[in-house]
């Protein structure tokens, strides 16, 4: 005798709630910009003496954020990491962020 | 010429006296090797993201310069062998830079900041004049 095949609970169904359930979490994390904030702001560049302003752009573990989540253009995100790294050398942020950072 | 930019980290625990020491040290560097100091910024005791020679805080100093390739490891060299000094980082910020320029534009600023400052007064003044108006209107009425 076959194996009784498991009834789908309408997997489709369920999967998507959940997915949908979980992009509402990430969304609510990270706040997605569109367009870039250094680009609508002629005067504002990053710039590693200010670590306030980069705090937005990385984790709180300390990684850089990708520009399809913060919306930077490809050239302000190049410029961003480099003096992210720089901030990172002179400890004004972390290489490793611990959870109570903030 | 070339322009930098450096900033380093002092240990906390050093007296006002010993910074004085370091940024002389600096500025007898720097005019050694015929270069030309800008502009000095102490940005004081600061936490650190992170433990640097198990210290969590630093005081911070940052300095502008114009200068050649040998004054900035003069500089790092001196650093390396002071034990105050925790950390220190030199960021390039021109090529080709004329020190004509520079001085021209320390000037304007120095001007436009006693401008600002001679509004300021005069803005307290006129606060003052503001403040001891209605106190005279109030008089009378009484």
């Amino acid at each position: 005798m076959p194996f009784p095949q498991r009834k789908q609970t309408s997997n489709s169904k369920f999967g998507n709630k959940r997915n949908t359930k979980f992009a509402h979490k990430k969304r609510k994390i990270y706040q997605s910009r569109r367009g870039c904030i250094f680009c609508k702001d002629s005067g504002k560049m990053p710039n590693y003496k200010d670590p306030k302003l980069l705090r937005a752009f990385i984790t709180e573990r300390g990684k850089i954020i990708p520009k399809r989540i913060t919306g930077t253009c490809a050239k302000h995100q190049r410029l961003l990491a480099h003096e992210i790294k720089r901030a990172r050398t002179i400890a004004l942020l972390p290489y490793v962020g611990t959870l109570d950072y903030m | 010429m070339r322009r930098y930019e450096t900033i380093i980290i002092i240990n906390p625990d050093t007296s006002a006296d010993d910074r004085g020491v370091i940024l002389e040290k600096i500025t007898t560097l720097i005019t050694k090797h015929t270069g030309f100091l800008v502009s000095t910024d102490e940005w004081g005791d600061k936490n650190l993201a992170y433990q640097i020679k198990k210290k969590t805080r630093g005081y911070y100093i940052l300095f502008d310069y114009c200068g050649a390739g040998e004054l900035v490891t003069a500089l790092e060299r001196a650093f390396k062998f002071d034990e105050r000094v925790l950390k220190y980082m030199t960021v390039l910020l021109g090529k080709d830079i004329d020190l004509d320029s520079i001085k021209e534009e320390i000037s304007k600023k120095e001007a436009e900041a006693a401008e600002l400052e001679k509004e300021t007064s005069d803005d307290s003044k006129t606060e003052e004049i503001i403040a001891k108006a209605p106190k005279s209107e109030h008089d009378n009425k009484e």
